[in-house]
């Protein structure tokens, strides 16, 4: 018997007892975003914790961002290999529940620490954020108070946002200014735009400019400085907390009807509620988990701004307008 | 004795074309199901789209006609120049900004001229001015590697002559290199304006504002955020027609030669007299080009160096990488290789009109989005087969795509040439099939197959686009993961694993060049 021989029938035996090992154990698929499954994210400590406790493996599918998920949803329909879809937005939800592909989670869900009452019947949410302009406290002494502040004030900071054309947060921002400002939003981004330096395609490269120091104060999340605090040590950065409030961003799990494993699925739901899960979020999603009380926050959690009161549309507001606010921001952008 | 035209043009264009179309004629049939509402017809009226329609060319035509002109300064000087200390380094590194994904290209350009950089422009670098410079960074170096050969195809005793005449600069300009650069500009122009055309994130972060929108955009906001996969096609198609038709006036400006008669190489033509100009031209060339490259070289040893790179994932992206940029490179040599045999011999055989459309059809699908093809082949291929298992044909496929006008544009002057001088001689020799290519095409060959090979391979190794569409769990790209570490807040990280594609992709080019390419130069 020569060594390739040996080799084949080596693998062909491994495959053997391979195959029945997975068999056994059922597969669970969740698509969510890839900074989710990524080494950094919440993905990797997500799936040990609760293979140990499901006896089935768990797949996770990193797509591009919540917007690739709902439409790679579309294009799958009731073909989706999906049983699980997670990291779609609130920005997002009354589009995903349009489509009926999702089912309903039939959970009770526990007290949460969201600031609103959670009556979605088809969407769990598992954490959430505000949005907020992040500024180096040793180079903007004085940051603005409130988001009319900021707009209003002709020698105001400069600064770094997203497009809503192709981000989440510039989306967020879009709406943050709609809510302050309603009919007279076109006015304010037009004296806002003489202070923005440039609206880039995603977040990471308007935090990348930001940190090069091209402005003032970037568009981002009020729990961006506990990244900067915890990891790094560093604690010059800082959000800037705006009296009206901050938009709201929270993120959410949902049931697909065509899954094989609902009961499996529902157990993972149930597990993303637990503490185990959650205790994951802060430090890999740098968002606020959905279940825990603010004390079990870490550290870095502790000194962040109150960005009460919250502001969040209704979902269906938000799927039947965004189009007409974006062109009217393009509008006052480029007018 | 005429023989019979190869056909394998026809065969690689009909599987380009259908590579092309029938993922576009997917979305369009998504597009018709319920609950894909085709877009409002508005749109199309919509000052909007214009605007964006106007800018998209007007900047794509205004980089392309800074670089090119630089580029010909700049290639004039080192081939006059000749030999020079780290000649080989540097143009080598003029592969490098092909590769370098355009997140970082941004940082490092603003490193240099940000306003905490080290010349900084101020505001007004976010406009016209950044997309200019970041443009220029791109596409200078590529058209410089890709006419310097231009220069050194004009023949020594052309030189000689000129000496003899006395010609000014300015008369051998005119009349010995224009009418050869004739030839090789409007296919260099075209490349480069495709480049600057399809550019995005680049444009969109360095242009200051949604004035500064492309196609590009429009087209990826109408595939992702409003799912809207009639209109995206429709768009895409749009943009490639004006291509299309840009290309067609610009192409009719090219003259090919229809005889050939020298035989010999410029090896050397250094003239001493200017060397004092030329080398200043090189240095502050070096410089523009170095200098974004080097601040990302800083930023990275600032970085967890050791971190990054003892972590296996990186090995294991870096191996996946290798294997997109290799595989692509060789697909995207072979069908050039194909589709060029045959549009030579067209050519030689007074068929210019012919072999022109081939090579442009298959130059001109590179304006076709990623994004569009990616999607459009998940559509066509997800009913039938799991998608995570067809990653990497996709991600090849369509690289191989993205390359083709790379390996055209470096070939085709070259096998035309081959073919006009050597394709009589060969017949009359009996020489044909693997003789031939041995003996005659291979020699001749290796240096610009090399250089192809090269290109494609950069592009490939530094493309995100398609491979973060499929989303796998286990298959990651270094592109892809320096995004996810961007993403995660993980900037210094993410210099690390920029520098690490970065000397990666310059190990390839050396590979390539020198594996491929030879070391010394084959004269005919």
């Amino acid at each position: 018997m020569n060594f390739s021989h040996k080799l084949l029938t080596g693998t062909m035996l491994a495959l053997l007892f391979a195959f029945p090992a997975l068999a056994e154990k059922p597969l669970l698929t969740i698509y969510t975003y890839d900074s989710f499954t990524s080494d950094w994210g919440p993905g990797p400590k997500v799936k040990q914790a609760f293979e140990k406790q499901c006896n089935c493996t768990l797949e996770l599918v990193g797509l591009e961002d919540g917007v690739s998920l709902l439409n790679r949803l579309k294009l799958e329909g009731k073909n989706t290999r999906a049983d699980i879809v997670l990291g779609i937005d609130t920005n997002l939800t009354a589009e995903a529940r349009e489509t009926g592909l999702f089912e309903a989670h039939t959970l009770s869900i526990p007290e949460s620490s969201l600031p609103q009452s959670w009556t979605d019947q088809i969407f769990v949410p598992y954490d959430f954020g505000y949005f907020a302009f992040v500024y180096n406290r040793e180079l903007l002494k004085t940051p603005p108070s409130s988001l009319k502040d900021l707009v209003e004030n002709p020698d105001g900071p400069s600064i770094l946002i997203q497009d809503p054309r192709t981000s989440t947060p510039g989306l967020g921002l879009l709406l943050w200014v709609k809510k302050v400002y309603g009919e007279n939003s076109d006015k304010a981004w037009n004296k806002l735009s003489e202070r923005i330096v440039t609206v880039s395609k995603g977040w990471s490269e308007a935090y990348g400019l930001f940190l090069k120091g091209e402005a003032d104060m970037v568009l981002s999340y009020t729990t961006s400085p506990a990244y900067h605090i915890i990891a790094e040590k560093d604690e010059r950065f800082a959000a800037a907390r705006f009296t009206e409030g901050h938009y709201q961003q929270i993120e959410v799990a949902g049931l697909l009807k065509s899954s094989n494993h609902k009961e499996l699925s529902k157990q993972f739901l149930q597990f993303m509620l637990s503490q185990d899960f959650q205790n994951i979020i802060p430090q890999t999603n740098w968002m606020y988990p959905a279940f825990m009380e603010s004390a079990s926050l870490p550290d870095g959690f502790s000194n962040l701004i109150d960005p009460s009161p919250s502001l969040l549309f209704e979902d269906s507001i938000i799927a039947s307008k965004r189009k007409s606010w974006v062109n009217e921001w393009l509008e006052a952008m480029t007018r | 004795m005429m023989r019979r035209q190869p056909v394998s043009a026809y065969w690689v264009l009909s599987i380009i074309g259908l590579a092309v179309l029938t993922p576009m004629a997917g979305l369009l049939a998504v597009g018709r199901l319920p609950g894909f509402e085709p877009g409002d017809l508005q749109f199309w009226s919509s000052s909007y789209i214009r605007r964006v329609l106007l800018f998209s060319f007007w900047q794509a035509f205004l980089s392309t006609l800074i670089s090119l002109t630089l580029a010909l300064l700049v290639a004039r000087s080192i081939a006059k120049r000749g030999d020079f200390p780290l000649r080989n380094l540097l143009l080598r590194l003029f592969g490098l900004p092909l590769v370098v994904p355009s997140i970082v290209a941004v940082m490092g350009i603003i490193s240099v001229y940000g306003s905490a950089g080290w010349f900084p422009v101020g505001r007004s670098l976010y406009g016209l001015n950044g997309i200019l410079i970041a443009h220029v960074f791109f596409n200078l170096p590529l058209a410089v590697r890709l006419l310097l050969p231009v220069w050194q195809a004009i023949p020594e005793h052309y030189d000689q002559l000129a000496e003899q005449l006395r010609f000014t600069a300015w008369q051998r300009w005119i009349h010995i290199e224009w009418p050869t650069l004739r030839e090789n500009i409007p296919g260099v122009a075209l490349l480069v304006f495709m480049l600057c055309l399809t550019s995005f994130a680049v444009v969109l972060t360095l242009g200051g504002g949604p004035r500064s929108s492309t196609l590009e955009v429009a087209i990826y906001q109408s595939l992702r955020f409003d799912f809207d996969p009639t209109q995206a096609v429709v768009l895409a198609l749009l943009q490639l027609m004006l291509c299309l038709l840009i290309a067609v006036i610009g192409l009719s400006l090219q003259k090919l030669p229809e005889v050939e008669i020298s035989i010999s190489v410029n090896s050397q033509a250094g003239a001493a007299s200017n060397r004092l100009y030329h080398n200043s031209v090189i240095l502050v060339t070096a410089a523009f080009i170095g200098m974004p490259l080097l601040a990302m070289i800083f930023d990275a040893l600032r970085g967890p160096v050791i971190d990054v790179l003892s972590d296996n994932k990186l090995w294991l992206a870096a191996t996946y990488t290798l294997l997109i940029g290799f595989a692509a490179a060789f697909c995207s040599v072979l069908a050039g290789w194909l589709l060029l045999r045959t549009s030579s011999v067209l050519a030689n055989h007074g068929k210019i009109r012919q072999a022109k459309w081939l090579e442009l059809v298959g130059s001109v699908v590179y304006v076709v989005p990623p994004l569009i093809l990616g999607t459009g082949y998940f559509v066509l291929l997800s009913q039938h087969v799991v998608i995570a298992d067809w990653v990497f044909p996709i991600v090849i496929l369509i690289n191989s795509m993205m390359g083709l006008p790379f390996v055209i544009k470096v070939l085709s002057p070259v096998m035309r040439k081959n073919q006009m001088r050597y394709d009589n001689l060969c017949n009359s020799l009996a020489l044909h099939g693997w003789n031939k290519w041995r003996r005659v095409d291979w020699p001749l060959l290796r240096k610009p197959l090399g250089l192809a090979a090269a290109l494609v391979s950069a592009l490939a190794m530094g493309d995100l686009g398609v491979i973060a569409l499929f989303g796998s769990a286990d298959t990651t790209t270094l592109p892809l993961m320096l995004y996810q570490q961007l993403g995660a807040y993980r900037i210094p990280q993410a210099a690390v694993t920029a520098l690490f594609l970065l000397l990666l992709c310059l190990l390839v080019f050396w590979s390539l060049e020198r594996g491929l390419g030879g070391r010394k130069d084959v004269t005919h």
